[in-house]
C-alpha cells in the first residue's frame, strides 16, 4: 500500500470519528508546494529509523471551520484554539503514519506538535527520499496533508 | 459525593474532545479537572482527590510514562486507576504503562462508545 493510501485512509478516519467530517481525498500533487498563502499549517516532526514530518496545511477559512467542528463552537479567527487543533490533528495523523511503520514505539520518536500561521509562509525541507502531498476536499474546502519520509540506514 | 476524574493532555483541544466524550458517552462525573502535562497532573493530585485519570503519553516537561511511574511511587495517589489516550498504540509503550499500573487505553481517533466501553468497567 502507498503512502498516499495510507494518508487517505488516516485523514478519512480522522476526520469522520473526531470531527464528524466528511473529507474526500484527491490525485497526490506531483511537485511539493512550499509556500502557504493566508493558512495554518499543524506539524509534527519524527526522528529514529525514519526522520522526516507529517504536517497538514488549511487555508485559514478551513482551518476555522475545522477547529469549530473539533470543539463543537463557531471559531472567527485564527487564535490559539485552532493552532492547537491543527497540531493536534498533525498528531494524530503522524501516530497512524507511525504505527504503519513500525511495532516498536520506540524505533520512532514524534515532536510535540507545533503550528504556524500568517499572511505567506514558506517551509524549507530537503527529501532525500520520500515526499506525498495529498489534496483533500470537505464542506469546508480544500486541505492538505503532507508527509516527509526517509528511511535512516 | 459525585466523581471526579482528571484529563491530562498537552492539547487544550484534546481536552475539551475528552471531556464531550466523557458527557456524550454518559459517564457521570460531577467534576472535571484539566492539567497540561504529568508534572502538573501531580501537583494538582498533591490537594484533590480524583476518581480516575485520563492521561496522554507524549507531552512535554514531564510525559505519561514518567508520571506514571512517579505516581506508582506515591502511595497516596498510585491506587487511582489510570486510562492512556494516545497516538502512541505500540505494543511496548501501552506494556510499559501497564507495568506502572496503567488499567487501560484509548487509542486516538476515538468515539464516545469506545471511551464508556474502556471507562464503563473501571467505574
Amino acid at each position: 500500500m502507498s503512502w498516499e493510501t495510507h494518508i487517505a485512509d488516516a485523514t478519512v478516519e480522522i476526520f469522520s470519528t473526531m470531527l464528524m467530517m466528511e473529507v474526500s481525498p484527491r490525485p497526490p500533487l506531483t511537485e511539493r508546494i512550499k509556500t502557504h498563502q493566508d493558512s495554518v499549517t499543524g506539524m509534527v516532526g519524527m526522528a529514529g529509523i525514519y526522520k522526516g514530518m507529517l504536517a497538514i496545511h488549511a487555508p485559514s477559512s478551513v482551518s476555522m471551520n475545522i477547529t469549530g467542528n473539533f470543539l463543537g463552537l463557531e471559531v472567527d479567527e485564527v487564535n490559539d484554539d485552532v493552532k492547537d487543533a491543527m497540531g493536534e490533528l498533525a498528531n494524530m495523523l503522524a501516530g497512524s503514519i507511525k504505527a504503519k511503520l513500525s511495532d516498536n514505539s520506540k524505533d520512532i520518536q514524534l515532536s510535540i506538535p507545533s503550528a504556524v500561521c500568517g499572511d505567506s509562509y514558506s517551509l524549507d525541507y530537503q527529501p532525500q527520499q520520500g515526499c506525498s502531498m495529498v489534496p483533500f476536499e470537505s464542506t469546508a474546502g480544500q486541505f492538505l496533508v503532507e508527509l516527509q519520509l526517509e528511511q535512516q540506514t | 459525593m459525585g466523581k471526579k476524574v482528571l484529563i491530562i493532555d498537552d492539547s487544550s483541544t484534546m481536552r475539551k474532545i475528552v471531556t464531550r466524550s466523557l458527557r456524550q458517552a454518559g459517564l457521570d462525573f460531577d467534576t472535571i479537572l484539566e492539567a497540561g502535562d504529568g508534572q502538573e497532573a501531580l501537583q494538582l493530585l498533591a490537594k484533590e482527590n480524583v476518581d480516575i485519570i485520563l492521561s496522554d503519553i507524549n507531552m512535554p516537561n514531564m510525559d505519561g510514562i514518567e508520571f506514571l511511574r512517579q505516581k506508582s511511587a506515591n502511595a497516596a495517589i498510585k491506587g487511582i486507576p489510570v486510562v492512556m489516550i494516545t497516538t502512541e498504540a505500540g505494543a511496548d509503550i501501552l506494556a510499559e504503562a501497564k507495568s506502572l499500573g496503567a488499567k487501560g487505553s484509548i487509542k486516538k481517533p476515538f468515539t464516545p462508545e469506545q471511551v464508556s466501553e474502556v471507562l464503563g468497567g473501571l467505574m
